[in-house]
């Protein structure tokens, strides 16, 4: 297939113009050249590309999923997907030219709005590339604001979040610590955390300020915030996480979406982009880009960041999905995957697994199956279309509902694990 | 337009109504289960806006018809790549196979996208020569920062204390600021009149503790690095790495390799060269290639093929592998898209990067005497203009005008080293037609320009805002949307749920 609409009449007029006789005069200065053709696959005409992907992503298979730990299968209403596929949104980039591309800027500002609103914070950013590069960008920033390099991290951190943080004080030449004190540039707790627990962190927040530290809430499971208290309430100077759960499929890991909310006083310290409403010559309402002096292209080794490109179509795909789900549907999706996560715990506790959240929990949970049990229950889950939850090793099991999880769909979870035990 | 938190009105149900169910059942219980929750841990309030389906897809609809993109005209943005993205790839991603697949499924469940990574992955090292790649990285500037990490960990291991990045006046923002985000220091290096990286003043910084190079190729100018292979060898033999800025890959694919011009390290934008949409500004993909000498430093997992065909996530292998960037293996949607991109163009697609280079230089000779040219060579895929003989100033007003005409304007003020720069990239997929329009436009502002400067001066006209004042934007941040900022100043109490109402509170009595 050929993308290129430029006919053999029209090259010769354009290299007759430019004064060459053919396009190898073009590329002379490309060196060295590759005297032969790329040995890639011949071209495919649209039928057979769509036949030939069909093929291999039939290799895939998707099951019921009862499992979370950074990726929720939340129900997307089928408008943010027709909304986000409209050219206008979909192929233009960044909005430099502001009078052009009203729509993205007017639409990341909504996105900040409800991430400040969700938060309890004053400013966000328009977007990071997912939760765990956003929790570390907020650690570089935590560093950069209060010039320390020691990072406390509370247990219960998603351990893929903790080795990329660990990779990023590598580069950072920043340290991880076992306990808060002056040296600390923050403070980092998940909530709810990796096993589903929930608290209020205010204990922690206090710990953070009386040693000058920051304090850093990281959300993985947003739909949480439509019940619980907001990070803005208990202290957090910095919330980042994880804003996949709103409108944007599991997508095998990305694209995702990072969000970055902070308290006022860290807006010339935040990174990325931020929309900001102002007016144009005759005093009508109008969005730019604002603060940019922040930004590498401005400011390059003294930036907050090198963040660039975003992922801007997931905040517009977020702030579509959070704009259809209103505050009615958001507490729904709220309720029913706490409901539906409880009654699952409530019912695999009857048959012998151990409650091993010590803290109340939203949609996540986390239990010990009967001894030796838990291999061959999640092959029968399996055989059976389930993904039964994260192994955590040792019978351990992380197991998440979302409102996808229906009551039959527990159900049947629950009488495979009966069977698996009579058939044992 | 209104922002969407001034509407309230009746919402439409997408998922099951929870309180509709209480109600029948008489009591506060969903399927069986009563939400209760210590009362500090409730939220009190939740001031997002109830709005009905038919106004969501209206308001989003008619903010959209307020934006530009490449589906709506040209859009020649240097340094970005604004090429066609194809629809059927844009399908192809959303398949349920791909987009519903929980990235920690079972080995056995995930064969198709593992294949789908592991192929592109080899094609990726046909096109440049590298002999590994990660596609980790979520875009251009993520796979500097990896380059960069593994930078730092190949001389903390041959135990060499190397603190500086050379990088030339040309370079992307982004080099400079992940250089510093891994405590680097970066040496900036000029350009020469050619608009190469001054060889000499190259040399004279080459010292011993110098880790990396990092070039873009072609570079910011859209010229070829004239100088590559001598640099290449004078880094190497110092002991220094050598880094592509893969950014204008657009103007080399079949034609030349980065490993032949001897770089060790590529981070391609998917998003550019292989067509995935830019998406108002991401989601992108920047992924890495290594030469095999630093394969053992990339991320884990990497995906590996197995004797009996299978595909597995290998963890373990990687001996020397810095880490990893990210939670899960990719923007696997972007990856799916390139993949197909790459597929449809398969052994042909040298035609690309001819045709990118054939419309700029096109578009140049167009352009060239009514604007001024100030490195005198023969462009690539990309080239920079200077308006600096109609003012200060002129590129943005030039820039704005061009809103007018019904055209993306091109990159402004970049590479800095151009004065009043108009950096322009016309991509392959536009036809002769419409470079011949845009030029006469650009024409025609010159000429309007020297006529009468007010008239770019107050542009844009025709656009449903005018001139937006960028200087009180920042002098006086209104960043977000509060029930207070509303005309009135009332706070809309109607906006308030108290989720209190439905969450039995556990600490309490009853």
């Amino acid at each position: 297939m050929n993308y290129s609409p430029i006919t053999e009449n029209d090259r010769e007029e354009m290299l007759k113009r430019i004064g060459v006789r053919s396009i190898n005069d073009l590329i002379m200065d490309l060196k060295p050249p590759l005297n032969e053709k790329l040995d890639l696959s011949k071209p495919m005409s649209e039928l057979e590309l769509l036949e030939h992907m069909r093929n291999i992503s039939q290799k895939n298979k998707i099951m019921k999923y009862f499992i979370g730990a950074g990726s929720y299968n939340h129900y997307i209403p089928s408008a943010v997907n027709h909304l986000i596929m409209r050219g206008e949104f979909l192929t233009g980039y960044t909005p430099y030219q502001a009078e052009m591309n009203q729509g993205t800027l007017h639409t990341m500002y909504e996105f900040q709005s409800f991430i400040c609103l969700l938060t309890g914070m004053d400013i966000a950013n328009a977007s990071m590339y997912e939760g765990s590069s956003a929790l570390a960008e907020a650690v570089l920033l935590s560093s950069s604001y209060n010039g320390r390099n020691c990072i406390f991290i509370k247990n219960g951190l998603n351990p893929r979040y903790l080795e990329v943080l660990k990779t990023y004080c590598e580069g950072a030449d920043l340290k991880i610590v076992n306990e808060i004190d002056h040296n600390t540039a923050c403070v980092i707790a998940q909530n709810p955390d990796f096993y589903g627990n929930i608290e209020n962190l205010q204990y922690m927040s206090e710990q953070a300020h009386k040693v000058g530290a920051l304090f850093i809430t990281c959300v993985v499971e947003p739909t949480s915030l439509a019940i619980l208290e907001p990070p803005g309430t208990y202290g957090a100077d910095i919330v980042v996480g994880e804003g996949q759960s709103f409108g944007i499929p599991v997508n095998f890991g990305g694209p995702y979406l990072g969000f970055m909310a902070v308290k006022n006083f860290l807006l010339k310290k935040i990174p990325g982009r931020i929309c900001g409403m102002t007016t144009d010559s005759k005093g009508n309402k109008g969005f730019v880009l604002t603060f940019q002096a922040r930004e590498q292209h401005i400011r390059r080794e003294r930036a907050t960041s090198n963040i660039t490109t975003n992922v801007a179509l997931m905040a517009i795909a977020s702030t579509i999905y959070l704009a259809l789900m209103g505050r009615n549907g958001l507490i729904n999706v709220a309720k029913l995957s706490y409901s539906r996560a409880h009654l699952l715990h409530n019912k695999l506790k009857s048959l012998g697994f151990e409650a091993l959240n010590k803290k109340p929990f939203y949609n996540e949970f986390n239990m010990k199956a009967p001894s030796g049990s838990l291999e061959n229950i999640f092959s029968n889950l399996l055989k059976n279309g389930i993904l039964g939850g994260l192994n955590l090793g040792e019978d351990n099991i992380l197991i998440s509902c979302t409102e996808m999880n229906t009551v039959q769909d527990i159900e049947s979870y629950v009488s495979i694990i009966k069977e698996t035990a009579i058939t044992k | 337009m209104k922002l969407i938190f001034e509407y309230e009105e009746e919402t439409t149900e997408h998922v099951p109504d929870v309180d509709d169910k209480e109600e029948k059942r008489g009591g506060e219980a969903v399927e069986g289960i009563t939400i209760e929750l210590p009362k500090d841990l409730i939220r009190k309030e939740l001031a997002l806006p109830n709005v009905s389906e038919i106004n969501v897809v209206r308001h989003y609809t008619n903010i959209s018809r307020m934006n530009f993109g490449v589906d709506l005209g040209f859009y020649p943005l240097g340094s970005c790549t604004m090429k066609y993205n194809p629809k059927i790839n844009e399908d192809i991603a959303r398949l349920d196979g791909f987009k519903d697949l929980h990235p920690l499924s079972h080995e056995s469940c995930i064969q198709g996208s593992l294949q789908l990574m592991w192929e592109l992955e080899q094609d990726l090292k046909k096109i440049t020569g590298m002999d590994a790649f990660s596609l980790q990285p979520a875009a251009g500037a993520q796979g500097e920062l990896l380059g960069v990490m593994i930078t730092k960990a190949y001389y903390k291991q041959k135990n060499e204390k190397r603190k500086k990045i050379i990088i030339p006046d040309s370079a992307h923002g982004t080099n400079a600021a992940t250089s510093a985000m891994c405590k680097f220091e970066t040496l900036t290096i000029p350009s020469d009149s050619r608009g190469n990286m001054d060889i000499y003043k190259f040399k004279e910084s080459l010292k011993d503790d110098v880790a990396l190079v990092m070039l873009t190729n072609p570079n910011t100018l859209g010229l070829f690095e004239e100088n590559i292979l001598e640099i290449s060898d004078l880094a190497h033999t110092n002991g220094t790495l050598m880094y592509c800025d893969g950014a204008n890959m657009n103007a080399l694919l079949g034609i030349t390799r980065p490993s032949d011009q001897r770089f060790d390290m590529i981070h391609l934008n998917l998003h550019k060269t292989f067509s995935t949409p830019h998406g108002g500004g991401g989601p992108g993909s920047g992924v890495l290639g290594v030469k095999s000498f630093l394969a053992e430093y990339l991320p884990i997992p990497r995906v590996i093929k197995q004797q009996d065909s299978k595909f597995v996530l290998d963890y373990t292998k990687q001996q020397k592998t810095v880490g990893t960037i990210r939670y899960s293996y990719g923007n696997f949607g972007m990856l799916v898209r390139a993949y197909c991109y790459i597929k449809s163009c398969g052994s042909n697609i040298r035609k690309v990067s001819e045709h990118a280079i054939l419309n700029a230089n096109y578009l140049l000779s167009l352009l060239k005497d009514d604007y001024e040219l100030p490195y005198n060579r023969r462009c690539t895929h990309e080239f920079v203009l200077s308006s600096r003989k109609f003012g200060e100033k002129s590129a943005l007003n030039i820039a704005k005008r061009l809103l007018d005409y019904g055209f993306h304007p091109p990159t402004i003020y970049f590479p800095l080293i151009v004065r009043e720069a108009l950096m322009i990239e016309p991509t392959e997929t536009e036809n002769k037609e419409t470079l011949d329009r845009f030029a006469a436009a650009l024409r025609n502002i010159a000429n309007e320009i020297k006529e009468n400067p007010d008239i770019a001066k107050g542009a844009p006209y025709t656009k449903l805002v005018g001139r937006l004042d960028e200087v009180a934007a920042a002098r006086k941040p209104n960043l977000r949307w509060t029930a207070l900022s509303q005309s009135d100043g009332k706070e809309d109490n109607e906006k308030k749920l108290y989720v209190e109402k439905s969450v039995k509170n556990s600490s309490s009595n009853d």
